[in-house]
């Protein structure tokens, strides 16, 4: 059996406070025959150790882009790399991140039926990362493994260790996904919309797990997700984004209390909620998500915005700060400049990309 | 300055690398930007290929060739080297080896398509029956197709051919039958495979009968992964027909294949008197053999791509 | 009397969709049976939108399969307007099938891949004719159009349309045949979050349009409650609770429907969070519990849960019936 080597194991920093991963002005980018797709153009954030950081996106928002890309799993020769990440220190954008993965940073995805080796039983599967990255043996291995299916909640965990992944129900195998990710103890995890495959009460479990096993360790995390109702309940900080940009960033309560962004509200807006009576009708935000091989000048979300005046069309808007709370919006929303804005449309009867807005202010 | 935009009832007209818009979709870059694939330069040379020589094997009595049986001795003489009055020389009995090339391309295309014809309709239609009906149909054709598997096919076409008199229909449903089995699984779980998608319960509620289903639900689809086998299964059946003539089984009589020609030029006399005459009928296989397999890939690939990628 | 019992169905000329006793049942090998839906009734009337809700695993999805007999199920009665489908025979229940249609989860799987969307939608006018025999171009861009697909871009294949757009193609081909009764499997669940509410609002309007009756199933709480009239908890095979809509969420009596609203995300101002943690895996459709289901996750689960199967009992006077032997009191909080 071939032993993996990885190379040196980067040192840890020495100041506990700095933020554990800064990213800077990121961008990634695709070759595709009809030009460059700018999958995530622009973003800028910092996650301190024991925080989490909400991602929240649709189709072709780049958000998963966005992760795997710091992570460092490039899946196309074609892929362009800008900007800068630190990570403890260490600037890791354009390097191999190999020496990172199970150790340092981490991550789990969406599907648990695809995510396991199907041939491989647990116990091995969870043992991998513990030879790997804290040098045990196969005995100590063993125990360990057994301990952190107990920490993850699965039941008669010693059993578990030698059965195979399709033997598991979806919530447990995530489960054991999750104990996968943990065993190198690393101090940093992506979560790629880890619960959307799940029933809803498995669901519900695994985000109370995810949080407990973040809380002990320390961890910064990024949650990626595309369930507004998640990321209000679970993440210290929000990222909203579309067409590969960030339409708004802010401390979750915030951005939830004081919403500035077209899309966030839109998006909110759209959702049927269990406080509305049945047969309530929805706002949808009318079209799709925008093509970011070539997008439309200005903003990426002007053409199905209600807000949209002649400048959207045209120009592209740049984070603005107010304290921590960041939006790219010429006419945000709760302010002067949004309120005449939507006030001309209604006048007018339609935004300046020509959508119908009615009387009350609603598209179509 | 304002854009263009449809009435909100519409969406967008979606371009081809647009992402699944799906709570599960990926915004990957793998599904997400694989554009659509092209054919390829390749492709396109060996279909050049293969048009070439159907067109020259469908032309051969009228081409300016001499007649592949005429002894030109006389003129040329016997086992020369290819030259201006024969280009690829002549064979021991002083036959243009250039001609019977040309000659001998319409009899082993022909058994080539044939046998694949011949498999693909027997093979193909049990399959989709068995695929799509399941139950004790299935079970049945299973076993018949097993059975034939188990033979080994040079065995059985032996048997064949030494029972049947050897004439090129023959010589086409022998290697014909050989490709029944393989066909038929293919075929087989190509439809189980459509047959389990939403669109075919989706034509099971509208009311469609069955036949109807099969035809206008599955065959469209089915026939792509065929279409892809075909190109392949001419090559196979080609080189199993030069098979065939090394053992003398092939096509009786004066019929000109590449798979005799082949046979006729190696004996050891030949080879280092005259290598011209083996050379040239098995450069032309190869170049067949190579462009039907390059073309059956491509195609499959071609059709693959565009199922995944939404 | 067989499953959690008909108590709840209502006598009432109105009704379109009778289905009682309900059973589907099918061999996994030599494992043995999966008792996939045991004894399940429900009706919906004329007009009506029935939501039917569970995790997975509860049987919904078989069960409105097997309304429409594909598969036909092991036994029960389907009784649409009057006529027990479930005892016609081949050729009399594809008869049946204009009046009762399908939209399906994966709106990219449910089109063929190989035929132009036009193809598609017309397909059912294509097998049976309308009601002269034929059929015209116009309906079918009449249908386009009010699914909001624009009749130019007919001749285009499913994979050039977004997810929301076949979703859409797909309604449209379940409306070529003017049905009466829509079943609607997942609809939404495949679809980004922007694009849900577009689908949902389009099913409204055109149930109000084709006067349509909805069998809604979605495991999505907010979304069921936003579509339906009534709505039908499933778990493991079996009706847990059933009644109007805002009743049920508003007054959950049923643990485990109580469990689901407290698992939401935004969860339900009714029920406390923690009532959502309900504890162990669900048990195997293969050997279900004896005695109520849901015995093995219940908090409040006791001696008669395990050996007696509790029967559908209305809640006071109103339209709200629950399963269960220990029924959770009513606590509203803000």
């Amino acid at each position: 059996m071939s032993e993996i080597t990885i190379e040196a194991v980067p040192e840890r920093s020495a100041d506990p406070n700095a933020p554990l991963l800064e990213v800077t002005d990121y961008r990634v980018g695709f070759k595709t025959e009809r030009g460059l797709a700018k999958a995530v153009d622009g973003v800028t954030f910092r996650l301190a150790r024991g925080r989490t950081l909400g991602i929240v996106g649709e189709s072709g928002s780049g958000k998963s882009v966005l992760n795997r890309s710091i992570m460092g799993l490039v899946v196309s020769s074609n892929q362009i790399e800008e900007g800068s990440i630190t990570f403890d220190g260490t600037e890791i954008v354009d390097t191999d991140r190999q020496p990172f993965w199970g150790n340092r940073m981490s991550m789990i995805f969406q599907d648990p039926m695809t995510s396991l080796n199907p041939v491989m039983k647990v116990g091995k599967q969870i043992g991998e990362p513990l030879k790997l990255h804290l040098g045990m043996d196969k005995k100590q291995a063993r125990e360990r493994a057994t301990e952190l299916l107990t920490q993850v909640g699965i039941p008669e965990p010693t059993r578990r260790l030698d059965q195979y992944p399709h033997e598991l129900s979806g919530g447990m195998r995530q489960r054991v996904m999750i104990a996968i990710a943990l065993a190198g103890e690393p101090d940093f995890l992506v979560a790629d919309e880890p619960t959307t495959a799940l029933d809803v009460t498995v669901q519900k479990y695994i985000l109370d797990l995810l949080g407990e096993l973040q809380r002990d360790r320390e961890m910064a995390m990024t949650l990626i997700t595309h369930d507004l109702g998640v990321a209000r309940g679970r993440t210290d900080d929000l990222l909203v984004m579309y067409g590969g940009r960030v339409m708004e960033q802010a401390p979750t309560e915030v951005l939830f209390s004081a919403m500035r962004h077209p899309y966030s509200e839109a998006l909110l807006e759209s959702i049927p909620t269990l406080d509305h009576p049945k047969h309530t009708r929805l706002n949808p935000i009318p079209g799709s998500p925008p093509d970011i091989v070539s997008p439309p000048p200005g903003c990426r979300f002007a053409p199905r915005c209600r807000y949209a005046q002649d400048r959207c069309a045209t120009d592209l808007p740049e984070l603005v700060s107010d304290g921590n709370h960041h939006y790219a919006c010429f006419y945000p929303v709760g302010t002067e400049a949004g309120a005449e804005a939507l006030q001309t449309n209604i006048e007018r009867g339609q935004t300046a990309v020509g959508l119908r807005v009615s009387a009350e202010g609603r598209l179509g | 300055m304002t854009t263009q935009h449809h009435s909100h009832l519409e969406d967008e007209e979606v371009p081809i690398t647009f992402a699944v818009e799906g709570v599960v979709a990926d915004d990957m870059p793998a599904e997400q930007f694989v554009t659509r694939k092209t054919l390829g330069w390749g492709f396109w040379v060996s279909i050049g290929w293969l048009v070439a020589i159907i067109t020259a094997a469908l032309l051969a009595p009228v081409l300016p060739i001499p007649d592949p049986g005429v002894d030109l001795s006389s003129d040329v003489g016997l086992r020369e080297p290819p030259s201006t009055e024969a280009w690829f020389g002549t064979d021991a009995l002083g036959r243009d080896v250039f001609s019977r090339v040309i000659w001998g391309a319409r009899i082993s295309l022909t058994v080539g398509f044939a046998a694949v014809a011949f498999g693909m309709v027997f093979g193909g239609s049990l399959g989709m029956l068995s695929g799509f009906l399941r139950g004790w149909f299935d079970s049945l054709t299973g076993f018949l197709f097993l059975t034939l598997l188990s033979f080994p096919a040079l065995i059985l076409a032996i048997l064949m051919t030494s029972l049947l008199d050897r004439t090129l229909f023959t010589i086409c449903v022998v290697l014909g039958v050989l490709g029944v089995a393989p066909v038929g699984r293919l075929s087989r779980a190509a439809t189980i495979q459509f047959a389990e998608r939403e669109f075919v319960t989706a034509a099971h509620t509208i009311g469609a009968k069955r036949g109807r289903i099969l035809i206008r639900e599955l065959l469209p689809n089915v026939v792509i992964p065929m279409g892809a086998l075909a190109l392949l299964g001419m090559a196979v059946a080609i080189v199993a027909e030069g098979g065939l003539a090394f053992l003398g089984l092939s096509v009786e009589g004066d019929t000109i294949t590449w798979g005799k020609m082949i046979a006729d030029g190696s004996d050891r006399r030949e080879i280092e008197d005259a290598p011209w005459v083996a050379f040239f009928p098995i450069t032309f296989l190869f170049l067949t053999v190579l462009a039907l397999n390059f073309a059956g890939d491509k195609v499959r690939e071609y059709f693959d791509v565009k199922e995944i990628s939404v | 009397m067989a499953g959690t019992g008909s108590a709840h169905l209502r006598d009432d000329p109105n009704v379109l969709l009778r289905v009682e006793d309900l059973v589907v049942e099918f061999k996994a090998g030599r494992k043995g049976t999966v008792h996939a839906v045991s004894g399940v009734s429900f009706d919906v009337m004329d007009g009506e939108t029935l939501g039917l809700v569970g995790e997975s695993g509860c049987g919904k999805s078989t069960t409105a399969k097997a309304v429409i007999q594909i598969p036909a199920p092991t036994s029960g009665e389907v009784l649409y307007n009057g006529t027990d489908l479930a005892a016609l025979k081949g050729e009399d229940m594809r008869r049946m099938r204009p009046e009762i249609q399908m939209i399906f989860q994966d709106p990219i799987s449910s089109l063929n891949p190989r035929r132009k969307i036009r193809d598609v939608i017309s397909e059912g006018l294509a097998v049976w004719g309308d009601a002269h025999g034929t059929w015209s171009q116009d309906r079918i861009e009449e249908l386009m159009i009010a699914v909001g697909i624009d009749p130019k871009y007919g001749d285009r294949r499913p994979h050039q349309f977004s997810g929301g757009q076949c979703q859409r193609i797909g309604i449209a081909r379940a409306l070529a045949l003017d049905p009466k009764v829509l079943i609607c499997d997942e609809p939404v669940s495949a679809l980004d979050v922007s694009v849900q509410a577009q689908v949902l609002n389009l099913l409204e309007d055109m149930k109000t349009r084709y006067g349509l009756t909805l069998l809604f199933i979605s495991h999505d709480l907010s979304v069921v409650k936003n579509v339906s009239d009534r709505i039908i908890v499933m778990y493991l095979g079996k009706a847990a609770e059933i009644g109007d809509a805002e009743e049920l969420y508003h007054r959950p009596r049923h643990p485990y429907t109580r469990a689901l609203l407290a698992s939401i995300p935004e969860p339900a101002p009714t029920v406390d969070v923690h009532e959502g943690d309900i504890a162990g895996e669900l048990p195997s459709p293969i050997n279900p519990p004896d005695g109520c289901r849901f015995n093995t996750r219940c908090p409040h689960a006791d001696d008669i849960c395990f050996t007696d199967e509790p029967i559908m009992t209305q809640v006071g006077d109103a339209d709200h019936f629950v399963a269960c032997h220990h029924p959770v009191d009513v606590t509203i909080r803000t």
